[in-house]
């Protein structure tokens, strides 16, 4: 019986046979005997070392299940960790905060853009309506002058380009003549002023002098007027 | 599953709103960084999407009539994503994750049981719905542009080819995505019905600040690739009363309508048809010619142009809503809607001040605004 590296199994232990002695004394083997118990004391010691590691792994996997218990994230190896899961969240919001800027600041500009365009092009469509207008009524205008130029004669025209030279002449006298009784209108209105400042019977004889003189220049600019036109519409 | 423990569960984890799933994201990508390349750069409107999806599927947890043909449209819509059977797994742990987080310590082994067994619920329905479209459809339809028309400075008209049979019914729109713009996804009218040739209209508005819109009606060319979604939406032509057909289109609305016309054309009695499209200019009315000339090929289809904000044309002023309660008898027509959010609200509630009953009212609301 050398069997040493055997596994120490109950089935091995029962079925273990002994040589007999031989004659003369009874009983088996010693130094089999002997070899035997070494074998399985040897058998003995490893189970106890392995159950006592196996008994430190269990208590040590059991801790680590009582602990994921609260803290779900670190349980599993290769599981994802909070930090990390936060981290990337935040690089995501991020990039949609871009994204929508970028997208709010086209739409803007877009709409700007097609409010300037209609204004621009209701703009133009005004100006186009007006300028066609105004080029039917000229066409109208010179053709109606075109019409009436027609039926003048050479001597009709001259005699025309004189009136209208005179004409001209004429609304510049009136022009100067009115001025000229504006200008003499309020001479009298600040002479009745400074009169007024005089003095109360200076005032009365003054403001009446200023009437006189009032109502004379105001006859005399109506005559001259009433004569202006006369004489326009004689030209 | 306790219903009214999980819906305890989810109104106390929504109340940290978009941090749920901020965090959810974050978390599945840090767990799965090649899932990333399967969503936009931003991530703001996919985050409302989830919740939205998310309560509608707590809030309908017992009533599986309900929960599961949802799920399964929630399926089928996202292999147009790539989304494979094999992710599900991993969104439903970082889900539960998420979850356990935003509950803290009122996560319980009960709650965690309920949540992945109504998460199984759902995924096992959106993969089987997924699983089952995927023996007669194509994730998504490859399709290239054939012809690319620019109408106005904001509106243009799309023609594409489809690289694989594409059906949908007169009224429907299609998620689209242009190379310019990738993982970007806007929905889109066809613009006609079925053709031989298949090919497939789509009337595009570039919208302010509108990324895809613009991409589309700028960037876009005759031979630039684009992908479709499945078919979807509710709006369509319903011929079991035999009424007579008003269809009130706002812009680019115009372009589902414009399907049913069409589909109309192809019926043996065409219904009478009243069409009233309106535009802000006279310029707007982008596609009026064309309208014309069906109305003079076809006697049955009446076209009303009107205009909103440009004094002094010469035909009908006034939005939709005021031409039709001006210009058409409305007696028991159904109708049909389609335009801007606020020309929608604006002509619904003109057709039920006429006396219109609500159960004749179509609407498709595409949710822009027109400035």
């Amino acid at each position: 019986m050398s069997a040493t590296r055997e596994l120490l199994t109950p089935e091995r232990v029962r079925s273990v046979t002994f040589t007999t002695t031989r004659l003369g004394r009874r009983g088996v083997d010693e130094a089999e005997v002997r070899a035997f118990c070494e074998w399985a004391a040897a058998g003995v010691g490893r189970l106890r070392t392995e159950k006592d590691l196996l008994e430190a792994e269990v208590s040590r996997l059991r801790e680590r299940l009582l602990q994921g218990k609260g803290n779900q994230e670190a349980e599993q190896p290769g599981d994802v960790h909070l930090q990390a899961v936060s981290v990337l969240s935040k690089a995501q919001q991020t990039a949609d905060r871009c994204v929508a800027d970028a997208q709010d600041y086209s739409r803007e500009l877009v709409q700007e853009a097609r409010l300037r365009r209609d204004e621009l092009l209701r703009e133009a469509k005004v100006r186009a309506a007006a300028i066609l207008e105004e080029a039917r009524t000229s066409a109208a205008d010179s053709d109606r002058a075109r019409e009436a130029g027609a039926m003048l004669g050479e001597a009709e025209r001259q005699g025309l380009d004189q009136e209208i030279a005179y004409l001209r002449t004429f609304s510049d006298v009136c022009r100067t003549h009115l001025r000229a009784y504006l200008e003499s209108l309020t001479r009298s209105v600040e002479e009745w002023e400074r009169a007024e400042r005089a003095g109360l019977t200076a005032v009365r004889k003054s403001a009446a002098r200023a009437l006189v003189h009032c109502q004379h220049e105001l006859a005399g600019g109506a005559a001259g007027l009433a004569g202006l036109v006369c004489l326009g519409r004689v030209g | 599953v306790d219903e009214r423990r999980l819906k305890d569960s989810f109104a106390r984890v929504a109340a940290h709103g978009d941090e749920v799933a901020l965090f959810f994201y974050s978390h599945l990508f840090l767990g799965n960084p090649e899932l990333r390349d399967m969503f936009p750069v931003s991530m703001a409107g996919q985050r409302d999407r989830l919740l939205g999806a998310l309560g509608r599927i707590v809030a309908a947890v017992s009533d599986l009539d309900s929960l599961l043909p949802f799920a399964a449209d929630l399926g089928r819509d996202h292999r147009k994503f790539g989304t494979l059977a094999e992710h599900y797994p991993v969104v439903g742990a970082s889900l539960l994750a998420t979850l356990a987080h935003f509950s803290g310590t009122e996560w319980t082994q009960d709650l965690e049981r309920d949540w992945t067994q109504a998460y199984t619920v759902v995924a096992q329905a959106m993969t089987e719905a997924a699983d089952d479209d995927a023996t007669r459809n194509p994730p998504a339809w490859e399709a290239t542009v054939v012809g690319h028309e620019r109408r106005t400075t904001e509106i243009a008209v799309l023609r594409v080819a489809p690289g694989a049979a594409f059906s949908y019914v007169p009224g429907q729109s299609v998620a689209v995505e242009c190379a310019a713009r990738p993982r970007l996804w806007r929905f889109y009218s066809m613009a006609n019905a079925p053709r031989d040739d298949g090919s497939v209209d789509f009337h595009v508005r570039i919208l302010d600040g509108g990324m895809v819109s613009s991409a589309l009606a700028r960037g876009t060319g005759v031979g630039s690739r684009l992908r479709l979604g499945a078919p979807a939406g509710t709006l369509r032509l319903d011929l079991s009363a035999g009424r007579d057909v008003l269809l009130a289109a706002g812009s680019t609305g115009l372009a589902p309508l414009k399907a049913i016309i069409e589909q109309a054309a192809g019926l043996d009695q065409p219904p009478r048809v009243h069409l009233v499209f309106g535009a802000r200019t006279a310029a707007g009315l982008y596609d009026l010619a064309d309208l014309e000339e069906m109305s003079g090929r076809w006697p049955w289809l009446t076209v009303t142009a009107a205009v909103s904000a440009e004094p002094g044309y010469p035909g009908e002023n006034g939005t939709v809503a005021d031409v039709i309660s001006r210009r058409v008898p409305v007696t028991d027509q159904d109708a049909y809607i389609c335009g801007s959010s606020a020309m929608v609200t604006a002509t619904v509630r003109q057709l039920r001040s006429l006396g219109l009953a609500t159960d004749h009212i179509h609407v498709e609301d595409f949710g822009w605004s027109e400035s």
